[in-house]
């Protein structure tokens, strides 16, 4: 075994190549800011309990007297709304905070198990080859050719709604992407020499896989995926905008935009306007970040 | 040649703004309509378009009144057999004229169609056997008194007998056997999109002020909206409280309200058997059904602010309710106001019924069925768990939550009851009495209440000749159902019309809109 050669020879620059990454990733102010942005966001949402003025999903906390107040009012206690309240009194400022938590969770989670479900297949399906492949890469094919916001529609139908089965239906629709990715990424390195060294050296095909392919499948599977992030993000909230999500008690921010919505032609700006910045705001600050990472993680684009 | 469009444009523009009354109304629907079928379902939306291609033998004025309709008279002779004096020389549609064999046939139709989700049979039960006396008399034999064949002959459409005789509920949709004898004759039904009508010129009640009219399905609370203040539609009906102010503000156009026949409810599950959604504060399912004390029906029922729902959740386009029907319908009982909002007293009724820490509850209610019914619920959902019922919501289509709720799947849920016959026997009748398929009572007694002195006092009124010892009897019974807190009334919501200006509407109490009753002004 000592001859095994080492799965992916770290380069030995005088960085390490993490410092390298960083450093590129930053030579671009905007995708700083992006990150910055991002970070800001995760950490609102982490510490939304302590940050909130309001817990918008204790209804004892919540008075209906208090709906559609604009921005700056003071509560019938006194508190004052600084982005005004929904129609059922919710302060907008601590739904956003809430409802941020619940918008990149189920982002998050629908994206790794989504992103272990695709690696997995693809993989499998790469190293495999033949029938299995075929079989693996045509239901892909088939779910790629349906619109995502249709699949999500009947799934949610069958399933229920829930915070657990909307990410369930998201994990179903993003799996595809990360396979067909993933796939791609190892049938070039499986043609590769090392990969052939490693064959020959009857090396088990688990190991095979799981140090040889995939670590060199990684960087674009990695921006895949940040940019999947921002996608079943709105996703969520375009489910939950046609009222599908999550319960209606627990907004999440597209519900929070779809219940302002109505209220716009009215002159009730603050119940859409906001949530929809924030919404805004995840979503572009994801793909700042994702960009420069594709950028930073292509070898072909390396100044 | 540009130009010359242009100009043949603005003329015709100028024509049409200009031109004295408008001809055609074009009118904004809340609601699918389904079929033109009139005996296929019973549902308002559907009903809304037979109101103007069929008649009936007795109508209901804008005050949920009987009025004649077909029939100009009608009278019990003897105890089980009513007679109907039908109006002479109607017409069909296709100018056959409309005789007492055609209602015979229509009122048989109503128990051959099958597979309907919603059927009228309902309305025709009591009937036994009919009887043509002449082209224009008619008999109806019951097995018992029946004094509310009136109003429940008030829901039947006429069809005629030449053409509807062997006709699908797909003819009628076609258009094939749609001949009616009312106010307008069909032209077109496109589902899910457009229904158009024109004028018949020769209808009994009068020439109607518009030539034609299109319905447009806009079920898009903002497409509705956006409709009626781009010109699309000359009036829409249910435009969505949030732009009320917007559009009463606007002087192009008028917003009409009047308070409706439908009591908007919460229904409580009153089996023996505790539901899932019921469970102690750990999330423990309870032992038992904690709905079946009327501590606690009573205790949910005073820690439910009405006012405050009124004022905020439907602003102010609704009025608070403590019982079945709305001041002006037959059996509404004077005085008998909601329970008074009381956090304290509700809380003390909880612990003497041994929930002194509260429970855990799942409201139900419909997405998109009601005026605002999403936001009554969670309203209602922060009032309890102000009291220590510590409630989320649950909200699902119509389609599926009516299905569930019809199965008793839920704990606590959310309902709309329109008195379509005008009287309280039809809430006490379909709601509230025991459920008994056979007997064709609590059809829509989803809480499956039961109750036997109220069955006894509900029987009596139904079966009662006399007006005035009825009117006493459905307003004890009324009493009694809401001393029990049989079901929980919030408040009866209000019909809202939007016309453009110079077209008005005269509200109605039964939510319809009907084409022939808008004028120009």
């Amino acid at each position: 075994m000592s001859a095994t050669p080492p799965a992916a020879p770290p380069m030995r620059d005088a960085q390490s190549p993490f410092a390298r990454l960083a450093g590129d990733f930053f030579a671009n102010p905007v995708a700083a800011f992006g990150l910055g942005l991002l970070a800001a966001i995760v950490l609102l949402a982490i510490f939304a309990p302590l940050v909130s003025p309001q817990d918008p999903y204790d209804l004892a906390q919540i008075d209906v007297i208090d709906g559609r107040l604009p921005p700056g009012s003071r509560s019938s206690t006194g508190s004052r709304f600084w982005l005004g309240t929904d129609d059922q009194g919710r302060d907008m400022l601590s739904a956003i905070f809430y409802g941020l938590r619940i918008s990149l969770a189920v982002g998050a989670a629908s994206t790794v198990l989504a992103l272990a479900i695709g690696l997995a297949a693809g993989l499998a399906a790469a190293y495999a080859g033949g029938r299995f492949e075929s079989f693996v890469m045509r239901i892909v094919d088939i779910q790629l050719s349906f619109p995502a916001i249709l699949i999500a529609l009947i799934l949610i139908a069958v399933l229920g709604q829930g915070t657990g089965k909307v990410i369930a239906a998201l994990v179903t629709i993003q799996w595809a992407y990360y396979a067909r990715t993933v796939r791609a990424a190892a049938l070039v390195e499986k043609r590769r020499e090392y990969v052939e060294a490693a064959r020959c050296l009857a090396l088990p095909p688990a190991r095979i896989v799981f140090r040889h392919l995939l670590p060199n499948g990684l960087p674009p599977l990695i921006v895949v995926a940040t940019v999947q992030v921002a996608a079943a993000i709105a996703l969520e909230a375009t489910l939950s905008f046609l009222g599908l999500g999550l319960p209606i008690t627990e907004p999440s921010l597209g519900l929070l935009i779809a219940n302002g919505y109505q209220y716009l032609l009215s002159g009730k700006y603050w119940i859409s306007f906001f949530p929809g910045v924030a919404l805004l705001a995840t979503i572009v600050a994801i793909n700042l970040v994702a960009d420069q990472l594709r950028d930073v993680l292509n070898p072909r684009l390396q100044r | 040649m540009r130009r010359a469009l242009g100009t043949v444009v603005a003329i015709v523009a100028l024509a049409v703004a200009s031109g004295a009354p408008a001809q055609s109304l074009r009118i904004g629907l809340a609601a699918d309509v389904t079929s033109i079928d009139p005996h296929y379902i019973n549902l308002i939306p559907n009903n809304n378009i037979a109101e103007h291609i069929f008649d009936k033998l007795v109508r209901m004025d804008a005050d949920s009144r009987l009025v004649p309709g077909l029939a100009t008279s009608w009278k019990p002779i003897g105890a089980t057999t009513w007679e109907f004096r039908l109006r002479k020389g109607v017409k069909f549609h296709d100018g056959s004229d409309l005789t007492a064999a055609d209602v015979a046939f229509s009122i048989d139709r109503v128990a051959r169609i099958e597979n309907s989700p919603g059927p009228f049979v309902a309305y025709t039960k009591a009937i036994t056997a009919i009887d043509i006396v002449d082209p224009t008399t008619i008999r109806f034999r019951t097995a018992s008194p029946h004094p509310l064949m009136p109003n429940d002959l008030s829901t039947i459409y006429i069809v005629s007998r030449k053409v509807a005789s062997g006709a699908s509920t797909e003819d009628f949709n076609t258009g094939r056997a749609t001949v009616g004898s009312g106010p307008y004759r069909f032209v077109r039904y496109v589902n899910g999109d457009r229904i158009e009508l024109v004028r018949n010129d020769g209808w009994w009640g009068g020439k109607a002020p518009f030539s034609g009219v299109t319905f447009r399905i806009l079920k898009n609370d903002a497409a509705r909206v956006a409709a009626i203040l781009s010109g699309d539609v000359d009036a829409i009906e249910q435009p969505p409280i949030a732009d009320l102010t917007r559009l009463s503000a606007d002087p192009r156009f008028v917003v009409v309200s009047k308070i409706s026949h439908r009591v908007i409810f919460f229904n409580f599950n009153h089996l023996e058997r505790s539901s899932p959604f019921v469970t102690d504060r750990d999330g423990r399912q309870l032992a038992r059904n904690p709905f079946r004390d009327l501590r606690v029906r009573r205790a949910m029922s005073k820690a439910v602010n009405r006012t405050a729902m009124v004022e905020r959740v439907m602003e102010g386009h609704a009025s608070p309710s403590g019982q079945l029907v709305s001041a002006n319908l037959f059996g509404h009982v004077p005085g008998l106001e909601a329970d008074a909002f009381d956090p304290e007293g509700a809380k003390r009724l909880l612990a003497e019924a041994g929930y002194p820490d509260g429970f855990q509850l799942t409201i139900h209610a419909p997405a998109g069925r009601y005026v605002n019914d999403e936001k009554i619920a969670q309203a209602a959902a922060q009032m309890l768990t102000r009291v220590g019922i510590v409630s989320k919501v649950e909200t699902l289509p119509m389609a599926p939550y009516s299905a569930r709720a019809s199965r008793q799947e839920f704990s606590f849920h959310l309902l709309g009851w329109g008195a379509s016959t005008g009287k309280a026997s039809s809430p006490l009748r379909s709601l509230l009495a025991t459920f008994d398929r056979d007997k064709g009572t609590g059809a829509v007694n989803w809480g499956r209440y039961s109750n036997p002195a109220l069955d006894l006092l509900i029987a009596e009124a139904v079966g009662e000749v006399d007006d005035g010892r009825r009117r006493g009897l459905l307003e004890q019974a009324t009493r009694l159902a809401m001393a029990d807190v049989a079901l929980m009334p919030l408040h009866f919501q209000f019909a809202i019309w939007a016309t453009r200006k110079g077209i008005a509407y005269a509200p109605r109490t039964d939510e319809y809109t009907l084409a022939f009753q808008f004028r120009a002004t």
